[in-house]
């Protein structure tokens, strides 16, 4: 009689043990790369900071399923490898032996999932839960795309100097015009020739006196 | 003074009646065409030949070609521009009344290049100004709208090749597919062709003052990048695989043909730019000394262009390099669940065979997820044209610390290079059409603008989805057979019809003493035999190659091979 509530008493007790393991419905796989992530300043992964973790993971369930009473005990956690991943399920706080569904779990994590990360320095990419997809930051987007605004600037500036170098000549023009009048007052005996060629020489009479000592 | 303001006025009437325009002083003439020649096929066409051909090997033959066919097929179209003082449709009629074929022919193969070659300028802008920001856009993917993971385009690409492709082309499937103009690469265009119109608005006048900025601010760039790409991780690699001599390519003829081509269109010969540029030099300018510095000075960028190049693809291999070795590393971690510092980089190899011989089951399993990684086979992806400009560099600069700097110096410097070319070309067009009554009335202002606005209207079309497959037929069959031909039909007439020794007297009437028997000995033989077989070469070339073909970019299944273009 005795014998047989021991076997019974070791059989229930391996049976609760059994919820933990590799490839359970309602669990999920942990890979943490603290090495990657922090090079020099990475800390040792040991018993406290699995406790971390299951404290952080039974705040994400408290976070999401409001009334419930999320415990460190609820988080089951097992198969632990040097690489530093594990297995996890979640137990419901008001029914030990019942499993919280998968569903509910991912929910719950990626509502937290800054958080979590936060508490080990760690980014989406070095603390991956295997099965859940983080969800990207959404893209910015600003009103005016940042390479329309050195376009402009270069296109101003080229309109700008195109404008000056046809506009210049005009102006030059205009002020040789001006110019061209006041000398016309005060030279005498100038006949302003309009041939073709401008090489062929004009008897000037005002250079008549000049022409001995320059060469033309 | 009232002789000064007279003489001033004298000068004024002579321009204003149309005495040709003249270049300040000859160093603006020397940096006028160093200017056009150098231009972006010294970057991306010929560190490809040198990869291709041997590494240091391939100066060999490049230099040969140099001295036998460059330099005086150099020579002779500056001796004609200087001597004739008109541009390439006048100087041959003047030549031959039956020859001014030879120019016009010129002008239009200028034309073609005008169309195309200013919507890589456009390109240059487009990244120029995208450079300008916080994180480079051809960094990382795009995310797609659903939030879960990075577009699948880009994904299966990479995302420098996506921005290209989809980003700044938004490239079709085959060249008949067509849509819409891209209005971002539109108005890069307008902003190519103001600028270029800017620049030679006022014809030898303004051009002259600008060389000195664009022939000169390329160098410094290069000279830059030179040192940041010889610090950079790996570059040795680069250098040291592109320097060691392979020999037995000196015996493959391809290699010979290839450095006779690459030095043929490298100086920018046949197009009728060089005939415009010394059309505006004064008669007895010394053209020899100059056409054997540009011509110099042309293949030592090229040689110092490599260089820098070199070391960006070893920089580049060794960076994807250490990423395949890295993503083999957590692989195998993730895989066999060891401790993150079991397995460094140096022992991955090791590991692989270890676990390979202890585990050989779970192997087996994620042998197919494993990669091959080799630093050679990274290092003999040998690119050119602008597969290597925009998708190969725009890699290797968003690895580099303060990679907006080095992103907007390199596009800066592609720019210069570009609108140098771009100089040559307009003048090239405008030069001979001013040489026509009707077009000698128009004021310099307008003939130029109307030029400008002609090429940018109809160039509009090769900013559609499938212009960049127009810009390729352009590139690749649009101007050089018709080249090869031009300026064989060059050599030939100066060196029989209009003959030698009529030549020699010309020439002696300008520089003050007749050319060495060198130069008459590559006229009259040299030159046109090479041409010839060139010539030959890309006929028989031609008809093997049955009907031309160009490569396409398949959204759906994203595979390599936009690569071959050439310039």
């Amino acid at each position: 009689m005795l014998e047989k509530i021991l076997i019974l008493l070791c059989l229930s007790s391996a049976l609760a043990e059994q919820p933990c393991k590799p490839d359970a419905s309602d669990g999920y796989k942990v890979r943490l790369s603290i090495k990657t992530a922090l090079g020099d300043e990475a800390y040792v992964w040991n018993e406290n900071e699995m406790f971390l973790f299951r404290a952080t993971l039974a705040f994400a369930m408290r976070s999401h399923l409001n009334g419930q009473e999320f415990d460190v005990s609820n988080i089951i956690v097992c198969d632990e490898t040097p690489r530093v991943t594990f297995w996890f399920v979640v137990t419901s706080p008001l029914n030990t032996s019942g499993l919280v569904d998968k569903g509910v779990v991912e929910e719950a994590i990626r509502m937290s999932r800054n958080r979590i990360n936060s508490a080990f320095l760690l980014t989406d990419k070095t603390l991956e839960f295997i099965g859940i997809t983080p969800t990207l930051t959404a893209p910015v987007n600003p009103d005016t795309p940042p390479w329309l605004i050195v376009f402009g600037v270069v296109m101003g500036a080229v309109g700008a100097g195109i404008i000056v170098v046809l506009v210049s000549p005009l102006v030059l023009k205009k002020r040789k015009k001006n110019e061209e009048t006041d000398e016309d007052e005060e030279e005498t005996g100038v006949k302003a020739v309009e041939n073709g060629s401008t090489r062929e020489g004009v008897y000037n009479m005002s250079f008549s006196d000049d022409e001995r000592l320059t060469q033309m | 003074l009232f002789n000064e303001k007279k003489n001033k006025r004298l000068q004024e009437a002579d321009m204003d009646k149309g005495a040709r325009p003249n270049w300040d002083n000859p160093m603006q003439f020397v940096l006028a065409c160093v200017s056009y020649a150098v231009g972006l096929g010294n970057v991306w066409r010929f560190p490809y030949l040198c990869q291709l051909h041997g590494g240091g090997g391939f100066l060999i033959p490049y230099l040969i070609m140099l001295f036998l066919e460059g330099v005086p097929l150099f020579y002779l179209e500056l001796a004609i521009g200087q001597k004739m003082s008109l541009g390439s449709i006048g100087a041959w009629t003047a030549i031959s009344p039956y020859l001014g074929g030879v120019g016009l022919a010129s002008v239009v193969t200028s034309l073609y290049l005008c169309l195309y070659y200013n919507i890589i300028n456009a390109w240059s802008f487009w990244y120029l100004f995208h450079s300008f920001q916080s994180v480079l856009p051809w960094a990382d993917c795009p995310i797609n709208s659903n939030r879960t993971g990075p577009i699948e385009e880009c994904e299966r690409a990479t995302p420098t090749q996506y921005f290209f492709y989809r980003e700044t082309l938004d490239i079709s499937s085959s060249i008949e597919v067509n849509g819409g103009i891209h209005t971002g690469q539109a108005l890069c265009l307008v902003l190519a062709w103001l600028i270029t119109y800017l620049f030679i608005v006022r014809g030898v006048k303004s051009t002259g003052k600008v060389v000195y900025f664009t022939a000169t601010f390329p160098y410094v760039v290069l000279f830059i990048y030179l040192i940041r790409g010889m610090t950079l991780h790996g570059a040795i690699n680069g250098v040291k695989y592109m320097f060691t001599p392979k020999m037995e390519q000196l015996a493959n003829p391809t290699t010979w043909i290839n450095a006779a081509t690459q030095i043929f269109f490298s100086l920018g010969l046949g197009f009728g730019s060089l005939i415009a540029f010394a059309s505006y030099n004064q008669y007895n300018n010394n053209f020899e000394r100059q056409a054997i510095i540009v011509s110099l000075i042309n293949s030592g960028t090229s040689i110092f262009a490599s260089i820098v190049t070199f070391a960006i693809y070893g920089f580049k291999a060794t960076v994807n390099y250490e990423n395949c070795l890295e993503r083999t590393r957590l692989l195998l971690l993730n895989a066999f669940s060891l401790a993150e510092d079991s397995i460094t980089m140096d022992t991955v190899f090791d590991w692989i065979e270890k676990l390979n011989t202890t585990y050989p089951q779970q192997f087996a399993e994620i042998a197919d997820k494993l990669e091959n990684c080799d630093l050679e086979s990274e290092l003999d992806t040998a690119v050119e044209g602008t597969g290597l400009a925009f998708i190969v560099y725009s890699e290797a600069i968003m690895n580099m610390p303060l990679s907006q700097l080095w992103s907007v110096l390199y596009f800066i410097m592609l720019l210069l290079l570009g609108m140098g070319s771009m100089l040559g070309n307009v003048t090239a067009i405008v030069t001979p059409l001013r040489d026509f009554k009707i077009t000698s009335r128009m004021s310099n202002e307008l003939l130029n603008g109307l030029v400008c606005l002609f090429c940018l209207l109809l160039g509009l079309g090769f900013t559609t989805p499938s212009g960049n497959y127009w810009f390729t037929m352009f590139n690749d069959y649009g101007a050089t057979f018709s080249l090869l031909f031009i300026v064989l039909i060059e050599v030939i007439t100066v060196s029989y019809i209009y003959g030698i020794k009529r030549f020699e007297k010309d020439i002696e009437d300008m520089l003050g003493h007749r050319p060495n028997w060198y130069w008459k000995i590559m006229w009259s033989v040299t030159s046109p035999v090479l041409l010839i077989a060139l010539f030959i070469f890309y006929i028989i070339n031609y008809i093997k190659g049955g009907t031309p073909t160009y490569q396409a970019w398949n959204k759906e299944l994203v595979s390599y091979g936009f690569f071959l273009l050439h310039y």
